[in-house]
C-alpha cells in the first residue's frame, strides 16, 4: 500500500508530530505532560513514517538495532542519574537533597534532575515503542 | 556508601545487568552469560550483606530521594525479607551458574542474550517486591515480574510453550488487575499506600467504610491467590511450568510464585489487624483451598506421565502448604510457611535442574524413560533423589522440617484434622516421587543411554543446592532463630483490633 495522500500528508505531519513531542518531554516538569506521553507521541511519528513509506525504506527509519541501544541507554542514564544522588552524599534519586539547583519554578531550567530524568524516559519509551513496532512488522516480513 | 545505600542498589543491581546485556550482548554472545552470571552472583553478595545488617541493627529502612513516607517510597528489610531475599538471589544465582554451559544449547541463539536480560528484570523485580514497603511499587514489580515470567516460559516459541505463555499472562494479568482495584480501593478509604500507614488508618477506614475495607481485602486475596496459583486458580501453572525450558521452569516454580507469597504475608500480617482477620469468613476459605490444593495437585501428579507436567502439577500442591501455613494464623505455622517457602525454591529448582539435565542426556520427557539413568549420571539423580525424599518429609531434610513446623502449627492453633492432611499428602507426594527414584537406580534402562559429560557449572549447582537441603534441615535452628522475633511481633502488634 504507497498511497501518495497519506506520503505527503504523513510528510507534513511527522516534524510537527515530533516537535510536539518534544515540547512534552521537555516541559513535563512544568506543564502536564513527561517522558513517558512525549515519548509515545515521537515514536507514534516514526511508526507513521514506517507505515506510509514502507519498511524497507531506509532512509529515514529508525532501525531496530539502534532503538534497542537507545532504549537500554535511556534506562541506563535513568540509573545513572539516580546514582548521581548517591555519589552526591544523598539517597538513590535525590534532587535537592544532593545540590542539584532547583532554579525558578516555571522557567524552562527548573526542577534540578528532573528535566533530566524525563529526557531518559522519553528516549526509552520512544525507543522501546519503535522496538515492538518493528519486531512485529519484521516477524511478519519473515513469514510471509 | 554502598552500605548505607544498599537496599536500592540491590535492586538495581539486576535491572543494570539487564539493560548492560542488551546493549552490549548483541554483539558478543558469550559476554551475555558471563554478565549474567556475575550480575546475580554480586546480587546474592549483597543480599547476603543485607541480612548479615539486619541480623545486627535489625530493621532497615530506606527513602528514596530522601523523602520520608507517606510521601516517599520507602523501603524496608526486616528478618522475614532479609530471609526472603535471601532465597531468591541465592536460588537464581545457582540456577545461572547450572545454565552456564547448557543454556546455550537450549534457547535458541538468536534470543539467548535476551533471555539473560529477561531473567535479570525478573530477579530485579522479584527483589524489588520484597523489598517495597508500599503498595504501589509492589504493584509495578508484581507487573514487570509477570511479564518478564511469561516471556521466559515463551522464549523459545514453540507452540506448546507460546499456548501456555499467553494462558499464563491472561491470568495473572487478571490477578494484577484485581490487585490494583484493590490498592485503589485501600488508598480511597485510607489516604495512604505506605503499608505501616495503611495499618494505622485502616480501623479508623474500616468504621466508616466497611464494605470497600472488605472488598479491597477480597481482591487482594483473590488476585495475589491467581498469581500464585492457589487451587483453584492454579490451572495456568502446569502448563507453563511444564513447557518452559529448564532453567525458567526453576526459577518460575521455585521463586516467583512465592513472591506473591510475600505480598500476602505483608498484606494479612503487615496491614490487616490479626483479630479483624479472624472474624471473617477468610481463614476458612484459605484452609480449605490450601488443604483441596494439596491434595488435588498430589493426585494430578500421580496422574501425569511427563516428568515436568508432574513437577509443575506437585508445585500445586506445595503452594497449598505454604498457603495452609498461612491460613492457620499461628506462629509455629507462619514459621512452618516462611521456611517451605525457602525449602520448597530450593528442592523444586533443584528438581526442575536435574531433571532438564536427565531429559536433556536422554532426550526423552516420560518418567518411563528415566529408568536406570542413575548409573549414567549420578549427581543428577542423587540431586532428584535428594530433592524429592525432600518433598515426601524424609526427617534430615529440609522438606521436614517445614512440614514438622506446619504440624506444630496444626497443633497450637487447635485445627488437628490438618495433621491428617499433612501425614496424608505426605503419602500421596511418595507415590509420584519415590517410583522414580526407585527406577532411576535399581531398575534397567529402557532406551540406551548415551553418555555426555555434565558441565563443571551443573555439578557444582546441583551438589550446592544438595547440601542446602541437608544443611537447613540439620541447622533449621539457626534460620527458626533469626525469624522468630520478627513472627512474635507479627501476632503481638495488633492488639488493639477494628
Amino acid at each position: 500500500m504507497r498511497d501518495i495522500i497519506v506520503q505527503v500528508v504523513a510528510r507534513m505531519m511527522i516534524p510537527y508530530l515530533q516537535l510536539y513531542g518534544l515540547y512534552i518531554i521537555l516541559f513535563g516538569h512544568n506543564s502536564p505532560g513527561g517522558g513517558f506521553a512525549g515519548g509515545t507521541v515521537i515514536a507514534s511519528s516514526l511508526i507513521l513514517y514506517v507505515l506510509a513509506f514502507g519498511i524497507d525504506d531506509e532512509d529515514l527509519r529508525l532501525s531496530g538495532s539502534v532503538a534497542r541501544v537507545i532504549e537500554s541507554c535511556g534506562a541506563l542514564a535513568y540509573v545513572g542519574i539516580g546514582l548521581a544522588g548517591i555519589f552526591l552524599g544523598a539517597n538513590f534519586l535525590s534532587n535537592k537533597g544532593a545540590g542539584f539547583p532547583l532554579g525558578i519554578p516555571g522557567r524552562f531550567l527548573s526542577g534540578g534532575t528532573i528535566v533530566l530524568l524525563t529526557i531518559s524516559i522519553g528516549l526509552k519509551v520512544a525507543s522501546t515503542m519503535i522496538t515492538l513496532f518493528t519486531n512485529l512488522a519484521e516477524k511478519e516480513k519473515e513469514e510471509e | 556508601m554502598i552500605r548505607a545505600h544498599i537496599m536500592p542498589l540491590t535492586v538495581l543491581l539486576p535491572l543494570v545487568g539487564a539493560y548492560f546485556i542488551l546493549l552490549v550482548g548483541s554483539k558478543h554472545r558469550s559476554l551475555a552469560r558471563n554478565v549474567a552470571l556475575v550480575t546475580t552472583g554480586a546480587t546474592f553478595a549483597m543480599v547476603c550483606f543485607i541480612t548479615y545488617l539486619v541480623s545486627n541493627q535489625g530493621t532497615l529502612f530506606y527513602h528514596l530521594g530522601g523523602w520520608a513516607p507517606p510521601l516517599g517510597i520507602e523501603l524496608q528489610a526486616d528478618p522475614i525479607t532479609a530471609f526472603l531475599l535471601l532465597t531468591f538471589a541465592g536460588v537464581s544465582f545457582f540456577v545461572i551458574l547450572f545454565a552456564y554451559d547448557i543454556l546455550p544449547d537450549e534457547i535458541n541463539s538468536k534470543v539467548i542474550t535476551r533471555y539473560y536480560a529477561l531473567y535479570l528484570v525478573l530477579l530485579g523485580a522479584l527483589l524489588g517486591i520484597v523489598l517495597s514497603n508500599d503498595f504501589f511499587n509492589m504493584y509495578v514489580f508484581l507487573e514487570i515480574s509477570s511479564i518478564a515470567a511469561a516471556a521466559l516460559v515463551a522464549v523459545n516459541g514453540d507452540k506448546l510453550a507460546m499456548e501456555a505463555s499467553i494462558k499464563y499472562l491472561v491470568m495473572s494479568t487478571l490477578g494484577s488487575g484485581t490487585v490494583l482495584m484493590g490498592i485503589a480501593g485501600l488508598y480511597m478509604v485510607t489516604g495512604y499506600l505506605n503499608l505501616d500507614y495503611l495499618a494505622g488508618a485502616l480501623p479508623q477506614a474500616y468504621a466508616s467504610y466497611p464494605l470497600t475495607v472488605l472488598m479491597t481485602l477480597a481482591m487482594l486475596t483473590v488476585g495475589i491467590a491467581v498469581k500464585a496459583a492457589l487451587f483453584p486458580l492454579h490451572v495456568w501453572l502446569p502448563d507453563a511450568h511444564g513447557s518452559a525450558p529448564t532453567s525458567s521452569s526453576a526459577i518460575l516454580s521455585g521463586l516467583v510464585v512465592k513472591v506473591y507469597i510475600a505480598v500476602l504475608l505483608k498484606l494479612l500480617y503487615r496491614v490487616f489487624p490479626l483479630d479483624f482477620l479472624t472474624t471473617l469468613p477468610l481463614q476458612g476459605s484459605l484452609l480449605v483451598m490450601a488443604t483441596l490444593g494439596i491434595f488435588i495437585g498430589s493426585i494430578m501428579a500421580i496422574r501425569q506421565k511427563d516428568i515436568k507436567k508432574m513437577l509443575a502439577y506437585s508445585t500445586v500442591a506445595q503452594i497449598g502448604y505454604v498457603f495452609l501455613g498461612i491460613g492457620l494464623f499461628s506462629e509455629k505455622a507462619m514459621t512452618g510457611a516462611i521456611l517451605h517457602v525457602f525449602n520448597h525454591a530450593v528442592m523444586k529448582s533443584m528438581l526442575f535442574l536435574s531433571v532438564g539435565l536427565l531429559i536433556k542426556y536422554s532426550g526423552k520427557r516420560t518418567i518411563a524413560d528415566l529408568a536406570g539413568l542413575g548409573r549414567v549420571y549420578p549427581i543428577p539423580m542423587i540431586a532428584f533423589s535428594v530433592g524429592a525424599l525432600s518433598m515426601v518429609g524424609i526427617p534430615p531434610l529440609s522438606g521436614f522440617i517445614s512440614k514438622w513446623y506446619l504440624g506444630l502449627g496444626a497443633l497450637e492453633a487447635n485445627h488437628l484434622p490438618f495433621l491428617l492432611v499433612l501425614l496424608l499428602s505426605s503419602l500421596l507426594n511418595g507415590f509420584y516421587y519415590m517410583p522414580i527414584v526407585i527406577a532411576g537406580f535399581f531398575k534397567k534402562e529402557t532406551v540406551e543411554i548415551q553418555t555426555h559429560k555434565v558441565p563443571m557449572g551443573a555439578q557444582i549447582s546441583l551438589i550446592v543446592l544438595i547440601g542446602a537441603t541437608f544443611f537447613f534441615g540439620l541447622f533449621s535452628n539457626i534460620v527458626v532463630d533469626f525469624l522468630a522475633p520478627t513472627v512474635q511481633g507479627l501476632f503481638e502488634v495488633f492488639g488493639g483490633g477494628i
